[in-house]
């Protein structure tokens, strides 16, 4: 037997792949991955210490850079544990126009996935398939808040602005657009006999181990565990919405790949029942002119496009939290990492790190 | 086969859709009215009642008043009042506190330059970018509403 | 052309065998130049864009605009690298590149040197290319670029094999190497083309010629997204551009070498279209050819370096070889 030397490879902080500054060290035998170590904290920009001294209007700003392609649901997530501490009221548009924002920015945050995810595996153009539909999700989100990335759209008590005339049309229309588009993307990727060699049997796990790791989102839901917090903890108001929660079978990438693909039409299919059903009215709640909250301790979880995202706010009765933590889901779901690359090849390492769908401003937040 | 022979037809299907780019530097960008861009400030409405500066979570508004010159009237006008545009992160907080609309969001975002310091924008250059000023600028907040 | 190349060499055919090679270089980087840009534009418009079109009218100079770039940037080469060698990789890919291209007859009577042994001769001569890939691969002295490099020749040698077999129908139906042969042998109607006898071999040709040239679906050698560029990550400058020069002819030389051996050459699909010159056909082939890559490239994903080696040494050199055995029972029986 020939004994090679192992060769050590340093896979980012500046690597195409790795999404942003993140950073793998793996031990090559050949092309197979023997040990791999993930590094992070590149990014780490402090979000829970600086929320102690920022009052809670301001630290909504904060959680838009953290998951920074679906900034609306980290919006909620904060107001969303503020209003439990307060016991607040949300008036009722307003609640549809946040369920409709963040069903419209969980498919924002799939399509970018999708075509990243496809630019990984080295097919160029779904990514830009995938960006022009997202670009009319984002037109969307300027024409109603201002923004096209960091929205800083909900607000303690409701949300800043109420939708612009024919705004909800548009969403009506755009459900429509997408509906037809999905299928395009569908042909043009999931068939495809190459891509389906490369990411079938890929990454597996089953819905024990994923639930020993603690992952959410797709992750979970791809080795064939039911959850989902929009169902089964129904937060806002997803209750009134008849929705289904795709599953998968084997968790591996394809699974995972297929979850989201149907999340897009699910999200899709809740927004055309939201839409017939906005009510006229307020878009902001009673709220205090100086928020006070009071003392104690409340946790909000959601699911992000990412899997579960928590917030736990530990107050003292003063207009800043005293303690501020967020469980992020890229986090939580990279621990698996590791264990997965052990014995898998070099192009496998770019497949399930981005089957994993990691967001490195949430990683590090 | 079969699905490569599909992917290869809406790829070629594609060729004769619509182009989607834009014509950016071309032609401008038009936004929104909502767009939340560089910041017009009108120091004759201002009341030096420091909302903006206390809500403000980078920190990045700096100002000073003076009293005022006018001995008749009581208060203060104001005296300096920088952004800085490095760290400022269009947020549209400061402009949804002010009470007076004094400072309000524009449309414009053109901030390139070559040197940090430029992005240092004082009181005579944000009065100065007035053009595409926001039309609509608190909806649903009543003034000085949450905090 | 032919009673030049037997006579002894004076001062005289030198300077006209120089005027010929430096004139093909022409033509050849012409091409290369407006392949980038037609490949950008194309693939443009199949992603909604609108392509290339900054540098004068219609984008046309882009490409130039480009060269000249990497021409002016500053030539590095890593502290740790092999000197000779880093240098020398790129010569040796490049020079087997262009030597090929002297044995395509392009047309009845446009063509350089009329070699018995013409497929052969591009054959071992294009083979010497994946050793300046290897060598640039090793000499860079960095770990993705040598696994760029390592997979290339694993790649290479491996689709060598079915690429050289997938021809051998078309040799057993000429009883010749020679491609002028080859496409004189062939007709003036399309059923009369190598291309309907000879579907098997067309179909493993056309897939291990993509794989010899390192494109999409079988790019791995510069995989993007996991190499980062592969065998000339350190590679920078004019040393680049030779890299990426070589490429694109050897693009010209396999859509070349497919229209010859597959689509008839220079002739018409009809004979009552022969009154169109043989170059037009000749160039609306390889057109076609050169647009079928970049169509490709455009919408597959790519393939993984085990499945890579599976599909050729599993897939296509069984097919390649069946189709031999039934070119020769066929022609055996024929006879
Ligand atoms: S937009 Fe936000 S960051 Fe910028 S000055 Fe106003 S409050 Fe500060
Ligand atoms: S909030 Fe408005 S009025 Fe008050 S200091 Fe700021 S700009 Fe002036």
């Amino acid at each position: 037997m020939i004994r090679t030397e192992e060769l050590l490879l340093n896979v980012g902080p500046q690597h195409p792949s790795t999404h942003g500054v993140f950073r793998i060290i793996v031990k090559l035998d050949g092309e197979v991955i023997t040990e791999a170590t993930p590094v992070m904290g590149y990014l780490h920009r402090g979000t829970e210490k600086l929320a102690e001294n920022l009052t809670y209007t301001q630290i909504i700003p904060y959680t838009d850079r953290m998951d920074y392609v679906a900034a609306m649901t980290n919006n909620y997530v904060i107001c969303n544990a503020v209003e439990t501490l307060m016991g607040l009221e949300i008036p009722e548009r307003a609640q549809y126009l946040r369920l409709i924002v963040m069903e419209l920015q969980r498919i924002a945050s799939h399509m970018l996935w999708w075509g990243t995810y496809l630019l990984d595996i080295g097919a160029m153009s779904p990514f830009l398939f995938a960006f022009r539909d997202r670009e009319m999700i984002i037109n969307m989100f300027n024409e109603l808040c201002g923004a096209r990335l960091t929205y800083n759209y909900m607000r303690i008590g409701g949300v800043k602005w109420d939708a612009p005339d024919g705004w909800i049309d548009k969403v009506r229309d755009y459900v429509k657009y997408m509906k037809e588009k999905l299928n395009q993307y569908h042909d043009l990727v999931t068939g495809n006999e190459i891509f389906l060699a490369r990411i079938k049997g890929i990454g597996a796990y089953d819905g024990k181990t994923a639930i020993e790791y603690g992952l959410s989102g797709a992750n979970l839901r791809g080795s064939g565990v039911q959850w989902d917090l929009r169902k089964n903890q129904p937060y806002c108001i997803y209750d009134r919405f008849e929705f289904d929660v795709p599953v998968g079978k084997n968790g591996d990438c394809f699974d995972r790949y297929n979850v989201r693909m149907e999340e897009i039409r699910q999200s899709l299919r809740i927004l055309e029942q939201a839409v017939e059903q906005v009510p006229e009215g307020e878009t902001m709640g009673k709220v205090p002119r100086v928020l006070r909250v009071p003392e104690g301790e409340a946790y909000s979880r959601i699911e992000s496009p990412r899997g579960e995202i928590g917030c736990y706010i530990v107050s003292r009765g003063k207009d800043k939290p005293f303690r501020l933590k967020f469980r992020r889901p890229s986090f939580v779901n990279l621990q698996i990492l590791p264990k997965l690359l052990v014995g898998e090849n070099m192009t496998n390492l770019i497949t399930i790190l981005g089957g994993i769908d990691i967001v490195v401003g949430e990683v590090d937040c | 086969m079969k699905g490569i022979v599909k992917g290869l037809g809406v790829t070629l299907k594609s060729m004769v859709e619509k182009k989607i780019t834009y014509a950016y530097p071309d032609v401008p960008l038009e936004m929104p009215d909502r767009f939340r861009g560089i910041q017009h400030f009108d120091p004759e409405k201002c009341i030096v009642c420091n909302q903006c500066a206390r809500i403000c979570p980078t920190d990045c508004i700096t100002l000073t008043g003076k009293p005022n010159p006018d001995p008749e009237k009581k208060g203060k006008v104001i005296d300096t009042y920088d952004i800085n545009f490095e760290i400022c992160i269009l947020c549209d907080l400061c402009t949804e506190v002010c009470p007076t609309e004094a400072i309000v969001m524009t449309n414009n975002f053109e901030l390139s330059t070559y040197s940090r310091d430029e992005l240092f924008k004082n009181l005579q250059w944000l009065n100065d970018n007035n053009t595409n000023i926001r039309k609509e600028n608190n909806s649903a907040m009543d003034k000085g509403g949450a905090k | 052309m032919e009673s030049l190349l037997q006579e002894t060499l004076s001062l005289k055919t030198f300077a006209f065998f120089l005027l010929i090679g430096v004139t093909t270089l022409a033509i050849v980087l012409g091409f290369v130049t407006y392949a980038i840009y037609f490949e950008r534009k194309v693939i443009g418009w199949m992603q909604f864009r609108i392509g290339p079109n900054r540098v004068g009218p219609l984008g046309l100079l882009q490409s130039v605009a480009d060269v000249t770039k990497l021409l002016m940037k500053e030539d590095t080469i890593p502290n740790e690298a092999d000197r000779t060698l880093f240098k020398l990789a790129p010569v040796i890919v490049y020079v087997p590149a262009f030597s090929v291209l002297a044995t395509f007859p392009f047309t009845e009577t446009l063509y350089l040197a009329d070699l018995n042994i013409g497929l052969l001769y591009y054959i071992a001569i294009s083979g010497i290319s994946t050793l300046g890939i290897v060598v640039g691969g090793w000499a860079s002295n960095n770990k993705y670029s040598l696994l760029g490099g390592m997979r290339s020749a694993a790649q290479m040698i491996s689709y060598e094999v079915p690429l050289v077999t997938s021809v051998v129908g078309v040799i057993l139906l000429t009883g010749s190497l020679n491609l002028h042969d080859i496409v004189t042998n062939q007709g003036d109607n399309i059923w009369e083309w190598n291309l309907f006898p000879q579907i098997i071999g067309f179909i493993v040709f056309t897939i291990a010629a993509i794989s010899e040239l390192n494109r999409t679906p079988f790019d791995l050698p510069e995989a993007e997204s996991e190499l980062v560029a592969g065998y000339h990550v350190e590679y920078s400058g004019f040393r680049f551009a030779f890299f990426m020069l070589a490429e694109y002819v050897y693009v010209f030389a396999i859509a070349s070498l497919a229209t010859i051996l597959f689509l008839g050459g220079w002739y018409p699909p009809l004979a009552m279209l022969d009154f169109i010159p043989g170059i037009v056909w000749f160039l609306l082939k390889f057109t076609a050819i050169v647009f079928f890559l970049f169509w490709i490239r455009a919408t597959l994903p790519r393939i993984r370096v085990d499945q890579l080696m599976g599909l050729g040494w599993r897939v296509l050199l069984p097919l390649a070889l069946f189709n031999i055995f039934l070119t020769a029972i066929v022609e055996f029986v024929l006879r």
